[in-house]
């Protein structure tokens, strides 16, 4: 019915397969050319974000629906065929991965041992993350997410520190144990479209049409919440949210700077990904009443992880910390259930994956040097190493969330929905959760502060470091093309939020609208009929030019509306 | 006359450009000029964006005064910032005589700072770094004072804190500077959670009702919006009224250094001189009051929340004098000032007479700024000693701070009468306003009526440790330096020069590619130069005025505050010109109460006459001997005084210890054994679980022939039950 006809493999494929495509052919190459592996790489991945800006550049704001689609079928008995598409809450992580594998990769030009393997497993990666953002097909989605474990398991098995052993078979148990799941809330979503429509289809479009036309869950209600959290648990996991955080810091740890560049900038970002994906628009009718435990497990998470944060002795440990706190902000956004905040969550993904990338980044040009990452061979690095600092606060404060950097639009829209959400009573939550949320912006200066001063501040003691040397130009070009980002989120967040928008309020919508007021997905033509107005044939609210802001916020009337009115009130 | 008020961009956009010039091209600037000329160059370059920033303030002040009462609020959007669906923020400035008010203050005085500190910091190594702070600090707190929307004042709230902690911490080598960085901006942040919960709280309300206001476009933060809606939105709804102003209010009390917030303020006195005259005296810590003037009507429609504000207000301009008696620091005694004065602007704001507060934030920044100068050209005629036992009899020496910073003395006594105590002026309105009035009301508490009391005891006791203060310094009977106790001259000369030892084990790092070391040890060479240490004070040391880029603005600094109070006074000035912006919610509050038994001007006259009389008693010969060295003779009050009271040890290791304590029970106890011991144990026990298996798989045919036969005979009997039921039973 909705399948369409195929249309062949196009843009997405391209994007999502050149670096595998990159990883085939350098296999060919002997491995004695590490140089040459180590350019071919970088040329592949620079290819893969060039391509990755014609996806950009083909791709509309004003529009909910997927875009660029690709159907192939696969295998047609089960249901299960090739199918990609980008939309609003995909087109930044799409970019965002090529941007950061090209980052990447570019600083694993220091890596001096098995580079061919190194650039290969980095390369599939790619793609498996790729796939993972651009897929339409739950089988696929489910392929690609899991793919994404392999290559990260062996860039920190072989190339990871000490304890390298133990983190890495953790995150690859820990992650996969939690989508073990998932797939058997695909299958149930699976079995229950089927039943409805009468043809299998594990096509993310069929499944979400069912479900905003009301017709999915009927008679099955009571499945709805063990779904749900089938596939909650997976991106808990990946998010990773409290408690189900203690795989992040081993893995960042023991991870070589690529690999916690890629595992804190994109691989978190699956689990957020995930839930705006499936669990928002999937479970309209229980989705409320799981909020609360979302939300709880995100703002301690936010007051845990920068606790915890604040106490570590190790650098990679502390920023692994501050990642759950962070995410914690992510989760707390999408979850408000609200306009503003679910943009702000939506933003800070982005904002966490350029800003916790480049520290990382930099702690790990620092640590090429000295080869250590405890604090207390550190301190009064700022007079050494003068760039290395302006370069390392900046990023500190995006972290923190200073206004003017991209940090602080994420926060401040996520707090500012939740606050919403909450001070309304939406979805069960109460004004205590946004309180506590915001007394985690303070935690967070305070942690990233004392991580500075620990490093920066003080007198420089250790031998060692005081004959260390500045930032090389190439470094230092590589850290501002980081900063670029930071800055330009920060003064012009339009970029970042107008291609999200629509994507993002029809999720919203999903999440919380009645089966009327819900998108239509089938009929790509359905949009236009969207911003005519209140006859029979509109489903969702018009997102363009009749909306005025007022109508994302639950009108209240005033308890006296005017003083003119009291006062005629009385005559 | 039509103005371009647009021109207001180039206001904002000097001082930025002046930063990012002093940022990237500073360093070079001086390496290619020479160290004197560098500087120097790079020094005016500093100068000039904030000086013509104010010119063109003063160009657009004039063409606002032109303008009819009733039109002078210009708001002029520049361009989009975040656009969502839900809400809008766009790049938008608000010209009006707040706003322009303070941009005076803030570029002229910061423009004399700028001059004074191109002299003070002269031998800084570090030059350039220091002038794209203070650059970027102006640029921060114009866009704070100019934005015209709430988002847009939290961009310059953060960025001045920014600023701060960078400034704060500008001698970073010494770690004590880095926790006072620390402290102030984190503390700061405690102030900023309750100001975007502020935030959070209006546009929820205002989202609300946002169609009954008729409120079409989203821009929910800005001024325009909230100013006009507030009254119809918030008069039926008491409770939201108080909680959003509380709110606002957090914000306020950690920017502007209200207790039990305040704590920053003395430990940031570790940034330089100049720093603490224009960032923690004269604007940055100012800024709370504006906020408060800049959402007055939210204050007016809650009597309870500004009761709050004079109780606190009215606390911490006692609290703070009375820690200022127990401080022998120069710069610590005008920190404590400086909070308790913010107290007094902040009577004023809960009173009702929000033009008073800023009255008193303007002259404040006047007097204010020419007493943190002046210390600093004390400090640096004396060898950078900052302990005002060790001056005494210094007004031979440096004459002109001495007569200039006589005047910020009387000023800030706040003498009636005299016309040239600005403070008196101010400080008048103000507790003319809290007793005349009975805004601020808790119930049938007029909380207003009590801080007016204790503001004018505040005044009593201001004038004393002001007296102390300056006569400690520059006058009494001895020249204290050549007598300091050997114990004493230890504890000042701790710093550098530690380097050098502890070098012979090269034990760096494996250097695979070589490029990581330089063969020379480039930080010694660096460290090693003294920052704001010369040489040290003994006997023979022998003061000397400062130069003339120090004194200049101290002279004009010294005019403005004898002059200010008296012509800002003069026919209402200040006041009309701050009026027009008032909605009448609680209507035209009178400054003059008649309900004392003498005139209020004659009460603060004797307390500030009394307060001087009694310093004067006590410190006109000098140090007494139970304030000197030793701590043991001490009154038990003023050490106590020293100490805070013990506030800032308690908060201290409350929020420090105590967090850090948790944190590490936290990490250790909840997360490396508890959750992750559950994920290993886990992870065990499938590995024993396996091991247990294992053992079964032995290998012995016999022993597997062994289970198929039990297992056999267990199947078939069970099918057997099943098929037929239990031997004699029902079935």
């Amino acid at each position: 019915m909705n399948g369409g006809s195929p249309t062949g493999f196009g843009l997405l494929t391209l994007l999502t397969f050149l670096p595998t495509a990159g990883a085939l052919l350098l296999m060919l190459v002997p491995k004695e050319y590490g140089k040459f592996i180590k350019y071919l790489a970088l040329g592949v991945s620079i290819a893969t974000l060039a391509v990755s800006f014609q996806v950009l550049q083909g791709f509309s704001s004003s529009t909910y629906h997927f875009q660029m689609t690709e159907y192939v079928p696969w295998i047609p008995a089960l249901g299960i065929s090739y199918r990609m598409g980008v939309d609003g809450i995909s087109i930044w992580l799409v970019m965002l991965t090529t941007f950061l594998s090209v980052i990447s990769i570019w600083f694993s030009f220091y890596i001096a041992q098995r580079e061919k393997a190194y650039m290969i497993f980095v390369l599939l990666l790619e793609t498996a993350m790729l796939g993972v953002f651009t897929s339409l097909d739950m089988i696929l989605f489910y392929t690609f997410f899991e793919a994404s474990l392999i290559p990260m398991y062996f860039l920190i098995s072989i190339w990871g520190g000490a304890r390298r052993g133990y983190a890495s078979i953790k995150f690859f148990i820990y992650t996969f144990a939690g989508s073990i799941f998932m797939l058997i809330g695909m299958i149930s979503l699976f079995t229950l479209c089927r039943n409805v429509t009468g043809f299998p289809s594990f096509y993310i479009v069929d499944i979400q049409q069912q479900v905003a036309n009301g017709r999915l869950w009927v008679g099955a209600m009571q499945l709805q919440p063990w779904i749900f959290w089938s596939f909650a648990i997976a991106f808990l996991v990946k998010c990773p949210a409290f408690p189900f955080h203690t795989w992040l810091p081993d893995a960042h740890v023991e991870a070589p700077t690529a690999g916690s560049v890629i595992l804190a900038g994109v691989l978190l970002k699956m689990g957020t990904y995930g839930f705006l994906r499936f669990c928002l628009p999937m479970f309209p009718d229980i989705i409320r009443s799981q909020v609360p435990v979302i939300c709880l497990l995100a703002v301690i998470g936010i007051i845990y992880g920068a606790m915890v944060a604040a106490v570590q002795p190790d650098w990679k440990k502390l920023v692994a910390y501050s990642s759950v706190a962070h995410m914690g902000f992510v989760l707390i956004g999408i979850f408000s259930l609200n306009h503003s905040g679910m943009m702000g969550g939506a933003m800070q993904q982005l904002n966490h994956g350029i800003s916790t990338g480049a520290l990382f980044l930099l702690i790990g040009l620092i640590y090429e040097r000295t080869h250590t990452r405890q604090f207390s061979d550190y301190g009064g690095i700022k007079s050494q190493m003068p760039i290395f600092s302006w370069l390392f606060l900046i990023v500190m404060l995006s972290s923190v969330g200073l206004p003017g950097t991209n940090g602080f639009i994420g926060e401040f829209l996520a707090l500012l929905g939740f606050f919403q959400s909450s001070y309304e009573g939406v979805a069960g939550l109460s004004l205590g959760f946004a309180i506590v949320a915001g007394a985690g912006v303070i935690l967070a200066a305070a942690y990233l502060l004392y991580m500075f001063q620990q490093v920066f501040y003080g007198k420089n003691t250790n031998p060692t470091n005081l004959r260390l040397k500045d930032l090389k130009p190439w470094e230092i070009v590589m850290a501002l093309s980081l900063v670029l980002f930071i800055f330009w989120g920060g003064v012009k967040p339009n970029t970042f939020l107008k291609p999200m928008e629509a994507s993002i309020e029809a999720a919203r919508l999903m999440a919380t609208g009645d089966p009327g007021k819900r998108p239509v997905w089938a009929d790509l033509d359905t949009e236009i009929d969207l911003r005519e107005g209140d006859h029979a044939g509109s489903l969702v609210r018009r997102m363009h030019t009749e909306v005025t802001p007022g109508d994302f916020y639950p009108q209240r009337p005033l308890a006296i509306s005017t003083l003119e009115g009291t006062q005629s009130a009385h005559e | 006359m039509a103005a371009n008020y647009n021109q207001i961009l180039y206001v904002l956009l000097l001082p930025l450009f002046g930063a990012i010039f002093q940022a990237l091209f500073g360093k070079a600037l001086v390496d290619a000029l020479g160290v004197k000329l560098g500087r120097r160059v790079s020094g005016t370059l500093a100068v000039l964006p904030i000086a013509l920033a104010f010119l063109i303030g003063v160009q657009l002040t004039q063409a606002l005064a032109a303008l009819p009462p009733d039109q002078r609020h210009i708001q002029i959007q520049f361009a989009d910032w975040i656009s969502l669906l839900s809400i809008k923020i766009p790049f938008e400035v608000v010209v009006d005589p707040l706003s322009m008010t303070m941009v005076l203050v803030i570029t002229g005085v910061g423009a004399l700072i700028h001059l004074y500190a191109t002299g003070y910091m002269a031998e800084e190594p570090d030059y350039p770094r220091f002038f794209t702070y203070l650059n970027l600090f102006i640029a921060c707190m114009l866009i704070l004072v100019l934005g015209g929307n709430l988002a847009l004042l939290f961009i310059g709230w953060e960025g001045v804190g920014l600023c701060s902690y960078l400034l704060i911490g500008f001698w970073y080598k010494d770690l004590a500077n880095a926790k006072a960085a620390n402290k102030a901006f984190i503390t700061n942040r405690v102030g900023d959670w309750g100001l975007s919960l502020g935030m959070f709280l209006l546009v929820a309300e205002l989202g609300a009702h946002a169609k009954e206001l008729g409120i079409t476009d989203g821009r929910f933060l800005s001024y325009d919006n909230i100013i006009p809606h507030a009254v119809n939105l918030l008069q039926g709804q008491p409770a939201v009224a108080t909680a959003i102003a509380l709110l606002f209010f957090v914000g306020a009390m950690g920017k502007s250094a209200q207790f039990p917030l305040y704590l920053w303020l003395p430990d940031a006195m570790a940034g330089p001189t100049p720093v603490s005259a224009l960032i923690h005296a004269a604007t940055m810590v100012t800024s709370g009051v504006v906020l408060l003037n800049r959402l007055h009507i939210l204050f007016e429609l809650s009597p309870v929340a500004s009761a709050v504000v004079v109780a606190i207000g009215a606390f911490t301009a006692l609290f703070a004098a009375l820690i200022a008696f127990g401080q022998t620091d120069i710069k610590k005694v005008l920190a404590y000032s400086t909070v308790s004065q913010l107290g007094y602007m902040f009577i004023g704001c809960g009173a009702g007479v929000y033009w008073a507060g800023m009255f008193h934030v303007t002259t404040h920044a006047f007097f204010k700024a020419l007493l943190f100068l002046g210390s600093g050209a004390v400090i640096h005629a004396m060898a950078h000693n900052q302990d005002m036992r060790n001056y005494g009899k210094l007004a031979k020496y440096i004459p002109i701070t001495c007569v200039t910073m006589m005047v910020g003395w009387f000023a800030i006594c706040a003498i009636p009468f005299t016309f040239i105590s600005s403070g008196a002026f101010s400080k008048e309105a103000i507790l003319g306003g809290a007793l005349a009035n009975n805004h601020a009301m808790i119930g049938d508490v007029n909380v207003g009526r009590f801080a007016g009391y204790a503001g004018l005891f505040g005044g009593f006791l201001t004038a004393f440790y002001m007296t102390r203060m300056t006569w400690l310094t520059f006058f009494g009977n001895k020249e204290r330096w050549k007598e300091i106790p050997v114990a004493h001259h230890e504890e000042h000369h701790e710093d550098h020069g530690h380097h050098g030892e502890a070098h012979a084990d090269h034990h760096h790092g494996t250097d695979v590619h070589g490029f990581f070391y330089t063969d020379e040890e480039m930080a010694v060479i660096e460290a090693e130069k003294p920052h704001e240490h010369h040489h040290a004070l003994d006997g023979s040391h022998v003061p000397h005025e400062v130069p003339p880029s120090m004194w200049l603005p101290l002279a004009v600094l010294a005019m403005l505050a004898a002059g200010g109070g008296i012509y800002l006074d003069s026919g209402e000035r200040f006041k009309l010109w701050l009026q027009p912006d008032k909605l009448p919610v609680i209507g035209e509050l009178s400054t003059e109460p008649h309900n004392l038994p003498l005139p209020l001007t004659m009460i603060s006259l004797i307390a500030g006459g009394l307060g001087i009389l009694l310093g004067l008693a006590f410190y006109y010969k000098g140090l007494p001997d139970k304030e000197g060295w030793d701590l043991k003779k001490w009154s038990p009050f003023r050490r106590a005084a020293k100490e805070q009271f013990g506030f800032d040890n308690a908060a201290m290791s409350i929020a420090v210890d105590g967090g850090g304590d948790l944190s590490r029970a936290a990490w250790q106890v909840v997360d490396v054994h508890g959750i992750d011991g559950v994920v290993n144990d886990a992870g065990y026990l499938a590995g024993a679980l396996g091991a247990l298996l294992r053992k079964l798989q032995t290998g012995f045919i016999r022993s597997y022939a062994l289970v198929m036969l039990i297992g056999g005979i267990l199947l078939l009997s069970t099918l057997t039950l099943y098929m037929y039921g239990l031997p004699g039973g029902s079935r």
